[in-house]
């Protein structure tokens, strides 16, 4: 079978009518009328109709093609006709045209498909049922026969041409692309590594990247000056309904740069890419801080695209006598509150009480929320009446509330939970009210980010420990002052989501010394982690800067995907297993012998070694019950004695069948014909033990975060 | 009456005086026996504040035979060993006629000899278990304690029988003969042999070993020969009881998740936490580490359950070609050393009941006679067990003998 003279099945058109071809494709649908066989021709390029007819079409020929079936991979030679009028179909480019076989091969036949691949009906006006409803995970197990689908191949050549317009952009800006490598050191990202255990240094192990930080930064010490590589990153954290465990990343570095220069050419090739998904950016970028982010919209990812920014109410309620709101004052806590304009029709008293107040806001972490409802020029809800009437005006004034106008207010202790709880209820609010116009692109930049954190261990990086702080005399034992740096580093967030972020490095070992010192870590753990980048940064480290971008969220964006999964060929199902390698798997004892991971001479375990704790803990999680850490010994105990008695009843086994019960079981099969609901789950008794209800479903904690 | 002895008293009172046979008898159950409207924790976390909404088949049964059930004693965690258990006490203290409490490793036997009255196991099968709540399903039944021997009888005529909402009963017929227990007074039966296991009781002390061949010249001189028998495997009971037993209880308690019922964790951030801590919260640590041995069984070594299943056909075929030899055997109950209701950890239970694990191993019938055997003030007991649904047999024989 040749190539040679072949014809793409996207490209006839009206002016091509009369012309001779041959294409070559997989039969996407087929419509039998008897006389005359349709079918749908499909390659990467589009769709043709194939007309097989015993007028135009010689009898062997249309005999074979009486035997195809959806996917044969066929050739098909014919020639090219206009289609009558109002028999053209609006679904396909080529529908003005379509190709009278002469003669056809079978190139290769097709299984049943284990779901529809087809997206384009054959008439005008018909509706082609798609995948919808296929299980992703099938079609991640047939993901070569996925792939052919036009939508799927569409969303893979733009992927590829917004990788290709990166990287033509960058090259035109003397970025050079330098690979780094994928068997690497262990870096402190914050994530866990994926390891990869070395067979010629055995029990030592190689990690992949979580991002070529390290690297990059040597690249910028050897004189670069301006780097880029679309990289694969790896992370090992918990799973996450849009996350893979290895995504691609466009990683940039450059010296002798300030913010700025970043800002400036990750904005100019943003609008660049969003472009080829149709979709314009207006430039420049609006900046924001850290605190404002948090302060106004709770989230250092906020949302710009709609407003209901928080308006700050401590202020109000100084000398207030409602009792929920003075407790929480006088322990130092706060008030904010967003008003939701317009919406009070759409907010009832019910949703906002029972719905709003006792279950959602409970659910992101605050105790609860107040509402407030403007009606004819007055305040109303549930609590008003405790509320004097200079404060009922401050909050008119304050929220700036009008008729119809829905104030809500969240109240707590801690200014965190505060902001955390009223960002998440800006965006419930909104996604339900349709609040958030969804074809609009807003990207900011979020900046000044505290340095450290505190954690319940210390103090962590914000970001990364090689962020240049905003300032270098700092005393790293003075806790107070760390806690006040703010870091070079900045977010680039698109509509609420992060897309990518970066910062100006620490070019000086001696302030990245104080940083390490900082986050308290040993000299010798400095010297064994970081040793050759503090060493590299003793030798004339330019100053240097970059950005790394998700480039898996953003090609999800530009093209509006629903996940991540949709732009990667090959993806990890939401549980990191891939359907169709089947990866992870079992590996063969051999091959961990190999590595110095399995004695097959079965070292017998020691108590209280770390496989018996290793063990306590993955019996918690297959059974899903916790333990506390002074139950561990009496457990470790009683594992420690089934073992023994594992042993035993294996030396005394004996020959006799298994019984597992004394009783012959026989299978019972319920009387009745019909399929009925327990009427204990129709009175509502089943419900009445349940520890959280919703309506008439048992009410559980999100699966996934 | 003492709420460190009840959990729940039925607050109404029968309008009515009941007609039938257990009319004028006062009952305790447990609560993991499902009445509907009471509180049925079960003894643990895991069913915090759950009420039951069905009632158990037993208890139906109960009610039909015109039984007052009136109160709800305390109980171990799922049944699970006698810790905190107050059915006894509630006997001994004249607040019941008769108590249920479910017999998973010989609870009612040793319950019986620690207060002097009898304890009565079932054949596994013979009672219907819907509406138990449990721990060992393919081990535990329903078994009566009362001071009365006539009591038992009346109260298994009420209750026994197939059971469509229990699929572990067997279907009862001509080949598999359902006790008849309404002869079981009229019936005089005696024994000729009582076996006796050389094994199960070359492990007693001196003055254990001293107090039961007293009880054995006792029955001698009833007239019953006693056959001294071996069974070698006999130190197996106790093995195949902890593996078998702890991967049931592992999997059977896979239910208590805090989702339709019980408790749930105020904390959790997501699905998993939720499960956990849930159940983290839920058990006390013995049936957590109960709980977690039978998980080493079914995820780590699960041939070791194969095996113990082996061992428990090889032993329930052993111990039935005894009867070729002997009508009943004879057994102490427990041993005064190991205390059941102070055994905290797993081989301390085991340790508390190594002498009734028999009759669940092998789903026979065990009955526990008081004041036969006494070791100092303490009663050791002795235990008669007879082939599977010889029950009434077995009652019928203590009757002569204690009578």
């Amino acid at each position: 079978m040749t190539c040679q003279g072949r014809s793409y099945c996207g490209h006839p058109r009206v002016s091509d009518v009369g012309r001779e071809v041959r294409m070559t494709g997989w039969v996407d649908a087929l419509r039998d009328h008897g006389e005359v066989l349709f079918i749908h021709l499909r390659d990467r390029s589009g769709i043709v109709q194939v007309v097989f007819s015993a007028e135009h079409t010689p009898p062997q020929v249309c005999e074979r093609a009486a035997a195809l079936r959806n996917e044969f991979c066929v050739a098909v030679t014919g020639r090219v006709v206009e289609r009558a009028k109002d028999t053209e179909n609006p679904h396909i480019e080529t529908g003005h045209i379509e190709v009278m076989a002469t003669d056809l091969t079978v190139i290769a036949k097709s299984k049943t498909l284990p779901f529809p691949i087809s997206e384009k009906a054959m008439l005008a006006g018909a509706v082609v049922k798609g995948v919808g409803s296929v299980a992703e995970d099938l079609r991640l197990q047939y993901r070569y026969l996925d792939l052919r689908r036009p939508t799927m191949q569409d969303q893979l050549i733009k992927r590829h041409r917004i990788i290709k317009c990166l990287r033509d952009s960058l090259d035109e800006q003397s970025f050079i692309d330098v690979e780094t490598p994928v068997l690497t050191k262990s870096t402190p990202e914050g994530a866990r590594d994926y390891l990869v255990p070395s067979r010629v240094h055995p029990k030592h192990f190689y990690a992949l990247p979580q991002s070529p930080q390290l690297f990059k930064q040597l690249l910028m010490v050897s004189g670069f000056e301006r780097y880029f590589q679309i990289v694969k990153c790896f992370r090992d954290e918990d799973l996450r309904p849009n996350r893979q465990p290895e995504f691609t990343q466009l990683d940039i570095e450059a010296s002798f740069v300030d913010e700025e220069f970043i800002y400036e050419l990750s904005e100019d090739l943003m609008v660049r890419i969003f472009e080829i998904g149709g979709i314009a950016l207006s430039r420049p970028f609006p900046r924001m801080t850290y605190h404002e982010a948090i302060d106004t919209m709770g989230s250092d990812r906020p949302d710009i695209r709609f407003g209901m920014r928080f308006i700050d109410a401590t202020g109000i309620f100084g000398n207030t006598s409602y009792g929920i709101f003075k407790q929480i004052l006088k322990r130092g806590g706060c008030i904010k509150g967003i008003n939701v304009k317009g919406q009070s029709e759409n907010l009832s008293k019910n949703v906002l009480q029972n719905e709003y107040a006792k279950q959602i806001v409970p659910g992101f972490g605050a105790k609860g929320m107040t509402w407030m409802r403007m009606i004819n020029g007055q305040l109303e809800s549930n609590i008003v009446q405790f509320f004097s009437n200079d404060e009922q005006r401050a909050i008119i004034e304050r929220f700036r509330a009008e008729n119809g106008d829905v104030i809500l207010m969240i109240a707590d202790p801690s200014y965190d939970v505060v902001a955390s709880a009223l960002g998440q209820l800006r965006l419930h609010i909104a996604d339900r009210l349709g609040l958030i116009p969804q074809d609009a692109y807003r990207p900011v930049w979020i900046t000044d980010f505290p340095l450290f954190n505190v954690t319940d261990e210390g103090i962590t990086s914000n970001h990364h420990p090689f962020t240049a702080p905003d300032r270098t005399d700092f005393d790293p034992a003075d806790r107070r002052s760390l806690l006040a740096l703010r870091s070079r580093a900045y977010d680039l967030v698109i509509n609420g989501e992060e897309l990518g972020g970066g910062s100006i490095r620490i070019n000086d070992s001696d302030v990245q010394q104080k940083i390490f010192q900082a986050l308290g870590l040993s000299d010798k753990e400095v010297k064994e982690k970081f040793g050759f980048l503090l060493s590299a940064l003793d030798y004339g480290a330019p100053p240097h800067g970059g950005i790394a971008l998700g480039l898996d969220r953003v090609v999800a964006m530009i093209l509006g995907t629903s996940s991540i999964r949709e732009v990667i060929a090959f993806p990890k199902n939401r549980s990191a297993h891939c359907p169709l390698t089947e990866a992870p798997s079992v590996i063969a004892h051999e091959q961990l012998a190999e590595l110095g991971l399995f004695d097959p001479a079965g070292e017998r375990r020691i108590a209280g070694t770390q496989e018996d704790l290793d063990l306590i803990d993955s019996l918690s999680w297959v059974s899903r019950i916790g333990i506390d850490d002074k139950e561990r010994p009496e457990i470790a105990a009683a594992l420690k004695e089934a073992a023994r008695l594992a042993e035993l009843v294996k030396e005394r086994a004996g020959e006799d069948e298994p019984l597992f019960s004394v009783v012959n079981a026989t299978n019972l099969i319920r009387k009745g014909a019909a399929a009925r609901i327990s009427p204990l789950a129709e009175n509502g008794e089943l419900f009445r033990n349940a520890p959280s209800v919703k309506g008439r479903y048992f009410k559980v904690a999100s699966i996934l975060e | 009456m003492h709420s460190d002895i009840f959990t729940y008293i039925d607050p109404s009172q029968p309008s009515t005086v009941a007609a039938g046979p257990l009319a004028a008898k006062s009952l305790a159950i447990q609560p993991n026996m499902s009445v509907r409207g009471w509180p049925t924790e079960a003894g643990s976390i895991a069913l915090d504040r759950f009420v039951a909404v069905e009632d158990a088949t037993v208890v139906k049964r109960l009610r039909t035979a015109g039984a007052k059930t009136m109160v709800s004693t305390r109980m171990s965690e799922l049944g699970f060993g006698l810790a905190g258990d107050t059915a006894a006490q509630a006997l001994a203290e004249g607040h019941a006629d008769i108590a249920l409490i479910t017999d998973t490793m010989g609870e009612v036997r040793v319950a019986a000899s620690t207060t002097g009255v009898f304890g009565f196991k079932p054949s596994y099968g013979t009672v219907s278990r819907f509406g138990l709540i449990g721990l060992v399903p393919s081990m535990e039944c329903f078994g009566i304690l009362a001071g009365k021997l006539e009591d038992i009888a009346t109260v298994m005529v009420a209750i026994s029988g197939s059971d469509d909402r229990d699929p572990s009963m067997p279907g009862f017929g001509p080949e598999c003969e359902l006790p008849d227990f309404s002869q079981v007074c009229e019936a005089k039966e005696s024994i000729a042999v009582a076996g006796l296991v050389k094994e199960a009781v070359d492990g007693l002390g001196p003055s254990e070993s001293e107090a039961f061949s007293a009880a054995l010249s006792r029955l001698e001189k009833a007239g019953v020969k006693i056959q001294e028998l071996s069974l070698p495997d006999f130190d197996l009971f106790r093995s195949v009881h902890n593996v078998i037993g702890s991967v049931e209880a592992s999997s059977a308690g896979g239910k208590y998740d805090g989702v339709r019922y019980g408790h749930r964790s105020a904390s959790a951030k997501n699905w998993n936490e939720m499960y956990l801590r849930s159940r983290g919260e839920s058990f006390g640590l013995l049936v957590k580490t109960y709980m977690l041995q039978g998980a080493y069984f079914q995820f780590e070594n699960y041939s070791a359950f194969e095996d113990a299943c082996r061992i428990r056909a090889r032993l329930v075929r052993k111990t039935e070609e005894l009867f070729d030899k002997a009508d009943l055997l004879v057994f102490p109950t427990r041993r005064p050393g190991f205390d059941a209701a102070a055994a905290g950890t797993i081989n301390e239970v085991y340790d508390a009941f190594s002498l009734t694990l028999l009759a669940n191993v092998t789903g026979m019938p065990a009955l526990a006679l008081p004041g036969l055997v006494f070791d100092g003030d303490v009663d050791p007991g002795l235990q008669l067990v007879g082939p599977r649904l010889s029950d009434a047999r077995l009652l019928s024989v203590a009757l002569c003998l204690a009578g």
